[in-house]
């Protein structure tokens, strides 16, 4: 059995396996990387183009006249931020539960299993969950239902982040500050979260990064607004909700600020994921 | 070192009350038995229907290195965290008997947790410092227990990191990370943790298993400086440190206390068939 024919063959058989699982490898991540590359070159492309100096001040123009994308940036700023002061603490909150305080598995679980479908639910039901609960008794679109509609996508994504960075954190760390006679509630606010508080703010970082792309949730809650508003009580502009206005215009100026619209988005998306790397990177050298 | 035979807890309470003051020379000295400082009564264990602990009756003396060891899954370390009540932060953990310090059942769900734990600091297997600095690791379960002003705060730090051998080392960055200390640095400034709050029982639970030889060494010194001003009760799976370190050894197996008596006996002279086999090797 193990003649050295048979060996030297075995080896050649293992050579060529790994030779052919690394070049499908490879292949397979530049295949991935070919379309993102593609989908941020075109971006930057059309949208650096379309950058002008109005942008940033000008409203959202009707066909055929000049303007910006001004209520729709204030908008989605507004409305992402409303959602995330709603969302994330209520998300570390419930996230801090189930890591620290529900002791019944069985519950722990179910709970988690839940927060699991929250997080996989299409946006567009959450849109028109909110639709149904806000809009239609109020009568109207809102930027209060756009950000509500946005706090339950942020929700699920900080719940799942807070419980599991709080549960990385070791069980010593938590005996340690337990044996020094500090109550658990303490120990919790005071040590872990200090512990946990990179993981946790790149938790935010990230939802805040997926919902300043969301459209379909506020295509059903705060719709679109041409004009500025600082009326949280009517409909509310959005880049997202603008950018599908425009592109599906047959307005060459109206594609022209979807563009520009998508690139700003982009940018916000590629920094926020930057920084919530670097937040965690520079942890884990420091703690190591 | 100490008698072989170890008063009953009442018996010693008398005898502390009769000769309180000048005892402590005499104590140290050997001449006089050491009063009872934790005394463990008919004790059992439970994790959920698994009975770790059986039947446990230990007397361990004040001002004294206690160790006990035993084969992996003895109980030992469950014994440990008992003195302290941390095994409660577990759902389904139980424990039952009576656990005796300074006269009072600690296992009596009316004894104040917070107390306790005042009384009782406890060092574990692997170093955590908090996520603080040197200073604010020390200052953190301090600022609990008691009100002190900048400059006392100051002091009881220097005082913490001097009981435990560390502070000429760390003395000109109070304010860096506790993290960026060495694994070894990092066990002493846990050490000094459980020491700055002032307790009077200091539990060792393997600590210095993760640790290099030469930080062993210098946590084995530090232990029997500590015990000066502390009851120590040590587990290590460390035979050889059980004998250099403790004044008194317990050996368990399978949740039983075998033997527990002075150490050069029980590693000269043991009593139990079971203990000789585990000191000499034959198992474990």
């Amino acid at each position: 059995m193990n003649s050295p024919h048979h060996s030297r063959w075995l080896y050649a058989r293992r050579v060529a396996a790994n030779a052919i699982a690394k070049s499908l490898g490879t292949v397979a991540t530049l295949f991935g990387l070919f379309w993102l590359i593609w989908i941020l070159w075109v971006t930057l492309e059309h949208g650096a183009a379309a950058l002008k100096p109005g942008l940033f001040t000008q409203m959202t123009p009707p066909p055929g006249e000049d303007g910006g994308l001004a209520n729709a940036l204030f908008g989605s700023v507004i409305m992402s931020l409303l959602a995330i002061l709603i969302g994330a603490p209520i998300g570390i909150a419930a996230g801090t539960y189930l890591a620290e305080f529900a002791r019944r598995p069985a519950w722990r679980e179910t709970i988690r299993f839940l927060n699991d479908i929250l997080l996989s639910s299409p946006s567009i039901i959450l849109g028109l969950f909110v639709y149904e609960l806000l809009v239609r008794p109020a009568g109207h679109f809102s930027g209060w239902a756009g950000a509500v509609a946005l706090a339950l996508i942020v929700l699920p994504v900080v719940v799942r982040t807070t419980d599991e960075m709080l549960r990385l954190v070791p069980n010593a760390m938590r005996e340690a500050a337990l044996s020094l006679g500090i109550p658990q509630w303490k120990v919790t606010v005071q040590v872990l979260y200090r512990a946990a508080l990179p993981g946790i703010v790149t938790g935010v970082l990230l939802a805040l990064a997926r919902i300043s792309g969301e459209t379909a949730p506020l295509l059903f809650t705060a719709l679109n607004n041409q004009y500025w508003t600082n009326n949280l009580n009517a409909p509310t502009a959005s880049i997202p909700v603008v950018i599908f206005q425009y592109a599906m215009s047959p307005y060459e100026a109206w594609h022209s600020l979807a563009w520009a619209g998508a690139f700003v988005v982009t940018m916000l998306v590629l920094v926020l994921s930057l920084v919530s790397r670097a937040i965690l990177l520079r942890n884990r050298i420091s703690h190591d | 070192m100490i008698n072989d035979t170890i008063p009953p807890v009442a018996e010693t309470e008398q005898l502390m009350n009769d000769v309180m003051p000048p005892v402590a020379d005499a104590v140290l000295s050997g001449t006089v038995p050491a009063p009872i400082k934790i005394g463990v009564r008919h004790l059992d264990f439970f994790y959920k229907s698994f009975h770790a602990l059986k039947d446990i009756n230990l007397e361990v003396p004040e001002k004294r290195v206690t160790a006990i060891i035993g084969p992996s899954g003895c109980g030992k370390s469950t014994l440990l965290r008992v003195f302290n009540r941390i095994y409660a932060v577990y759902p389904g953990l139980k424990a039952q008997g009576e656990v005796i310090l300074d006269g009072e059942n600690i296992l009596d769900p009316r004894y104040p947790l917070n107390r306790l734990r005042s009384k009782v600091g406890m060092v574990f297997q692997k170093p955590v410092p908090f996520p603080m600095s040197i200073h604010d690791n020390i200052a953190y379960g301090v600022r609990h227990h008691e009100t002190l002003n900048r400059a006392e705060m100051d002091d009881r730090v220097e005082w913490a990191l001097q009981q435990a051998a560390l502070w000429d080392e760390v003395k000109d960055k109070l304010r860096q990370s506790g993290m960026s200390l060495s694994g070894g640095q990092q066990q002493r400034l846990c050490i000094a943790r459980a020491v700055a709050v002032k307790p009077e029982v200091m539990l060792l639970d393997e600590p210095a298993s993760a640790l290099d030889p030469i930080s062993t060494l210098k946590i084995e010194e530090l232990i029997y400086e500590l015990k000066k001003n502390y009851t120590i009760v040590i587990v290590t799976h460390n035979m050889q440190q059980a004998a250099r370190v403790s004044d008194l050894t317990a050996f368990m197996y399978m949740g039983e206390l075998v033997e527990f008596g002075d150490t050069n006996t029980i590693f000269t002279n043991p009593s139990k068939k079971q203990t000789e086999d585990y000191i000499t090797g034959r198992y474990g």
